[in-house]
């Protein structure tokens, strides 16, 4: 089923490919404007992020910093409080400035989804190999755990650790979420190990004596570049997701602002019935832009890999 | 349609059982690290409720013992996979005399029912959407917009729901907020009934359409382009094949096998979606069960609803790996790989 | 059947059966108690709203069949004008009996709903969504944004007052409790400070959304308790709502501590911290402790809030003490009296440290000369009836080792904001027509339902 699941990401790809049909397949690759824009929104997101921590006041995420839900700049609230430009964006039910909370919450939320999927695809990348080079008892093993833990959902198994355990770390909550993040890549790796193992210039690596380390690494790794790529942003987003959908159930960080929690007490405190749209709308439009940038990169990195993609219509 | 090897659906139940016994032990193992000791939580529980007890101390060593927590591990956790087979969870901590079956089995009906609406509506909208896309007549703007519109499929179902949430029920008011019927509504088989179910399960069933009806799309699509005259199709049509025979053996085959592949991976992610949309919108299934579990830290019910909902998605997925070889010849010919 | 059956362990059965010798039906409407010591609390304590679990009085063809322990009591009878028709998770629904022995006695008319149901209805979103909607007639407390967003849909709407703070204060005030067995809340002075530290205005404005007014004394602020709170502010003792800073400042410098270069005290390199155990059942309370973690914080302490789940507070942190500070109400008692709230921080009920206190007294295991004293003079304030003047002069005399000591520190008054719809029924108690209290859950429902009229 490996292969197939590049097929899959080829024709997913295969949706907006009208786009790609202006670029002259001898371009540079990397530059397919799915790249770029989904490259682009994720570089915005992160740079807004970066630049807000350094000249916005964070202390305005601590509680009780303005008036209670104040709204946006140019917009008036229920109470017919029009926003000010102390707070830009508005303020939580607990008088927390909400742009100090996305400037600190969205890196956060991030770096929950980079950490998980680093670690996942390290681990992959290991298992891997080792399946498709050594072959045998341990392939067995490697390829029938991957297979069942790519069917359990994450989500579930992390809803009972964190239910026990309360409170976690950032950190901790990342390293928890990269334990369901290493079966994509291995799957992958493997099943591309498996077919360049046969392939001519492998071979001629092994007829020269190249050690085994050398194969892995210098001669097969480059080529899998495209697609670790892919696999590593899928994971970003299934880890991203997982994440929120823990905060919204109210199991994540408790003090450290992220998106979801930002969105959990939203929710828990009424804010849609009272009309404070910037409250929960603000997160949820970013998290929705960071899921579309994501996906373009998926998709444009899929063009990189599959030049067939390239060149059809 | 020749038969499937004997082989591969071996070794698909064995990953199937596999799959059941390691999720089944990770959530039987995770709180046993924890420091927490349910009997305590029990005892507390009576406290908050009668805000004094005496003979506390024997109190707990009642509960120890009906928890079975005086048992050696091994004596547990046996009990435990016993229990598991015979959906035999335990007792509630939280809804005190009730066994957690009785809780799954009143919200199951409605996650699944959930499910099969909205798998229903994304089915019809995903095709249609992905003939609309291909054929000719089609206005320019739906070319355009039913693109753009894929792009939800990268968002979870919990953002969607949100959105729509805000748009149809706070805003426009034409859908309610929450719940899964009409509380003015008695259940039964009435009419009424059955209309206050529909109305109440449009909103989260379209947040979940509007996340996965891409697929659909995708695999329609594909098949409408297969159809507008590839190569091989024509080949085939010129070495006489009949109609018939080529759409299937061919066409649809090309077109739906990578969708079919990417629906049995993403339907883990799927089920999980579903649980949080039941919980913003507090829908009657087991996304609300398991969330007031997690406000009362409720751990037998967490327990179970994870493992019902983990059973569901692995039977899912077993079964898209038994309908898979019917339509992709290559798994009737090889040995079976992963 | 309390009398009679040692398995019943309750708080309530042992007090009767440390208070009741016998009990014996003179006549078919009149029943004598013997007790065995006098007791002038005796029908207050215990057939009155005693806060929580006051006494019953249980059908005894029913119940004399049963094993009280394990009998659910399903189908439960009552004498009331009601009767059970349907009862699922989510809903129970009572319809009129029009043959009510007490309309045909001359007792009381029929209540005028045909039928009352009651729905567990969700999050507060859906509750509110109801009553905007018309489609329910009371629900269950929201917070302020919440009402002021359904008043803006529905003007039938209304609550106990007209404008804020609309809501009604409940009887049980909200403190923090400290643990005085642990460094440094052991020290009297620098639980002095922190509560000086506290801004009760703000936890008001900010938590509340001003729906409360902050604590003047340990009791809630009703009628019948204000003799004995503005004794006590007399006495010197009372509360600065926006608190003194500056004193508190003195008073840990004094044991010690110097700030450092962030802003936190410490003392022999140690930092000076606090982790507050909040229950993280209701957002009124972790929202609450946020605010105090902040003006801590402001003020040199690197304060922490710590939300645990409802059982394991009352079940782990706050009988075991396992905690430096906590959230709660547990001078909850007194609504019209002082001495029921007083009672439980006296050295009677205080536990060994690291074992489990049978009740929620004194959890902080408050143990000095001050409490020896203290409870000496609430023990002298039992003895005497209701209403007696010398108890006001022995609340100022006690509450100086309370405002001296610290054991706990009184915040805010709590609030309950119901949403009552006019649109089908008025009649809803407010502060004006305060018949009685609006908490509907309290077991006094009947009476807010027997007073209820047809909106014309």
């Amino acid at each position: 089923m490996s292969d197939a699941t590049l097929e899959t990401n080829a024709q997913n790809a295969d949706a907006n490919i009208k786009a790609a049909g202006r670029f002259n397949r001898f371009d540079n690759p990397w530059l397919n404007p799915k790249l770029l824009w989904g490259a682009g929104i994720l570089l915005a997101i992160i740079f807004v992020g970066f630049i807000g921590q350094l000249t916005w006041n964070t202390d305005l995420v601590f509680t009780g910093s303005g008036i209670l839900k104040l709204p946006p700049v140019g917009f008036e609230n229920l109470r017919g409080q029009a926003g000010v430009w102390d707070h830009p964006l508005g303020t939580d039910g607990a008088g927390r400035d909400m742009l100090a909370l996305l400037v600190i919450g969205t890196p956060n939320t991030l770096m929950i989804g980079a950490i998980a999927s680093i670690i996942g695809m390290s681990l992959g990348i290991f298992l891997g190999f080792s399946a498709g080079f050594i072959g045998g008892r341990v392939d067995d093993f490697i390829r029938i755990i991957s297979d069942v833990m790519i069917t359990i959902p994450p989500l579930l198994i992390l809803v009972v650790f964190q239910s026990v355990y309360g409170d976690v770390t950032l950190l901790l909550m990342s390293v928890l979420i990269a334990g369901f993040m290493w079966q994509s890549p291995t799957r992958l790796i493997r099943a591309q190990v498996l077919s360049m193992r046969e392939s001519g210039y492998v071979k001629m690596a092994q007829l020269s004596g190249a050690s085994t380390f050398h194969i892995m690494f210098k001669e097969m790794l480059p080529n899998l570049v495209p697609y670790l790529f892919g696999s590593f942003i899928a994971n970003v987003t299934t880890a991203i997701v997982t994440a929120v959908g823990l905060e919204v159930l109210g199991l994540g960080p408790q003090r450290i602002p992220t998106l979801g929690r930002v969105i959990y007490e939203a929710i828990n405190s009424g804010a849609l019935i009272q009309n404070l749209w910037w409250w929960w709308g603000l997160p949820t439009m970013l998290l929705i832009a960071m899921f579309i940038g994501l996906l373009l990169v998926n998709l444009g990195l899929d063009e990189v890999s599959n030049p067939r993609l390239r060149k059809v219509q | 349609m020749g038969k499937i090897p004997a082989d591969y659906i071996i070794n698909r139940l064995i990953t199937f059982l596999l799959t059941i016994w390691i999720a089944a032990t990770l959530i039987w193992l995770i709180p046993r690290f924890s420091p927490v000791d349910p009997a305590e939580i029990g005892l507390g529980r009576m406290a908050a409720g009668g805000a004094f007890v005496e003979n506390s101390e024997q109190i707990l060593a009642q509960l120890r013992e009906r928890l079975g927590l005086n048992d050696p591990w091994y004596l547990q956790y046996w009990k435990y996979i016993v229990g598991l087979v015979t959906f035999d969870f335990g007792l509630s901590y939280a809804n005190v005399p009730s066994p957690v079956w009785t809780l799954i089995a009143q919200a199951l009906p409605w996650t699944i029912g959930l499910m099969l609406l909205s798998v229903i509506i994304t089915f019809l909208i995903g095709n249609a959407a992905g003939a609309f896309m291909v054929w000719e007549k089609t206005p320019r703007v739906w070319k355009v917009i039913i693109p753009t519109l894929m792009m939800f499929t990268a968002i979870p179902p919990i953002l969607s729901g949100l959105l729509l949430m805000w748009v149809f029920s706070v805003k426009a008011q034409m859908f309610p907020l929450t719940g899964a019927y009409g509380l003015q509504v008695v259940p039964g088989l009435t009419w009424e009934f059955v209309g206050s179910v529909i109305y109440h399960g449009i909103l989260p069933a379209l947040s979940i359409v509007v996340v996965t009806f891409g697929f659909w799309t995708l695999g329609m699509r594909g098949l409408m382009i297969t159809v507008q005259g590839e190569d091989y199709v024509n080949l085939a049509k010129a070495k006489g094949l009949r109609p018939r025979y080529v759409l299937y053996q061919y066409m649809v085959r090309n077109a739906i096998l990578p969708q079919i592949t990417a629906f049995a991976l993403k339907i883990g992610l799927l089920v999980s979606g579903q649980i949080l949309v039941e919980r913003i919108f507090s829908y009657n299934g087991m996304g609300k069960l398991l969330y007031d579990a997690i406000l009362d830290q409720d751990f037998a019910v967490i327990q179970g609803v994870s493992f019902i909902i983990i059973l569901m998605t692995a039977m899912s997925v077993f079964i898209v790996d038994l309908i898979y070889p019917l339509i992709d010849p290559r798994i009737r010919h090889s040995e079976a790989t992963a | 059947m309390v009398l009679g059956n040692e398995d019943l362990s309750a708080r309530e059965a042992a007090t009767i059966r440390a208070q009741v010798e016998s009990v014996e039906a003179t006549s078919p409407t009149q029943v004598v108690f013997n007790l065995k010591n006098s007791n002038p609390r005796f029908i207050l304590e215990n057939f009155s709203v005693r806060i929580f679990g006051s006494f019953l009085i249980m059908p005894e063809h029913i119940w004399s069949e049963q094993e009280p322990a394990t009998f659910a009591f399903a189908e439960p009878i009552g004498t009331g004008p009601y009767t059970l028709s349907s009862a699922a998770t989510n809903r129970a629904i009572w319809d009129r009996n029009d043959d009510w022995w007490g309309a045909k006695t001359g007792f009381m008319d029929l209540p005028e709903p045909q039928r009352v149901i009651f729905l567990e209805s969700g999050g507060e979103e859906n509750r509110a969504q109801l009553v905007a909607s018309n489609q329910m007639d009371v629900a269950h407390s929201v917070s302020l944004g919440t009402f002021e967003a359904i008043q803006a849909q529905n003007p039938n709407v209304i609550a106990w007052t007209d404008s804020l703070p609309y809501a009604w204060p409940d009887p049980c005030s909200r403190q923090m409790e400290f643990n005085t067995t642990v460094a440094p809340w052991d020290s009297a002075n620098m639980r002095r400070a922190v509560s000086l530290m506290i801004d009760r205005q703000q936890i008001v404005n900010v938590a509340y959304e001003g729906t409360t007014s902050p604590s003047r004394s340990m009791f809630v602020q009703y009628g019948g308790m204000m003799p004995f709170i503005e004794a006590i502010e007399g006495a010197g003792l009372g509360i600065n709502p926006r608190g003194q800073a500056d004193e508190a400042a003195a008073l840990i410098e004094a044991e010690g501590w110097t700030k450092g270069s962030d802003g936190i005290y410490e003392k022999d390199g140690v930092k000076l911290t606090a982790n507050i155990h909040v229950n993280s059942a209701s957002t009124e309370y972790t929202r609450t402790i946020d605010v105090v973690v902040e003006q801590l914080r402001r003020n040199g302490i690197d304060a922490k809030s710590v939300p645990v789940e409802n059982s394991v507070f009352w079940g782990e942190v706050l009988p075991l003490g396992g905690y430096d500070i906590s959230y709660s109400w547990l001078s909850c008692g007194s609504v019209n009296e002082p001495w029921a709230s007083m009672s439980r921080y006296t050295n009677a009920s205080i536990a060994p440290i690291g074992e489990r206190a049978p009740g929620f007294n004194n959890t902080g295991r408050w143990d000095t000369e001050g409490t020896a004293a203290y409870s000496g003079i609430v023990d002298t304030m039992g003895t005497l009836s209701i209403g007696d003047p010398e108890v006001v002069n022995l609340v100022t005399e006690a509450y100086q080792f309370i405002a001296n000591e610290v054991p706990f520190t009184p915040l805010v008054q709590a609030a309950k904001l119901l949403p009552y719809n006019t649109t089908y029924w008025t009649g809803w108690p407010t502060q004006t027509n305060n018949y009685n209290h609006p908490a509907f859950w309290w077991g006094h429902t009947h009476q807010i339902i027997h007073n209820l009229q047809k909106a014309q």
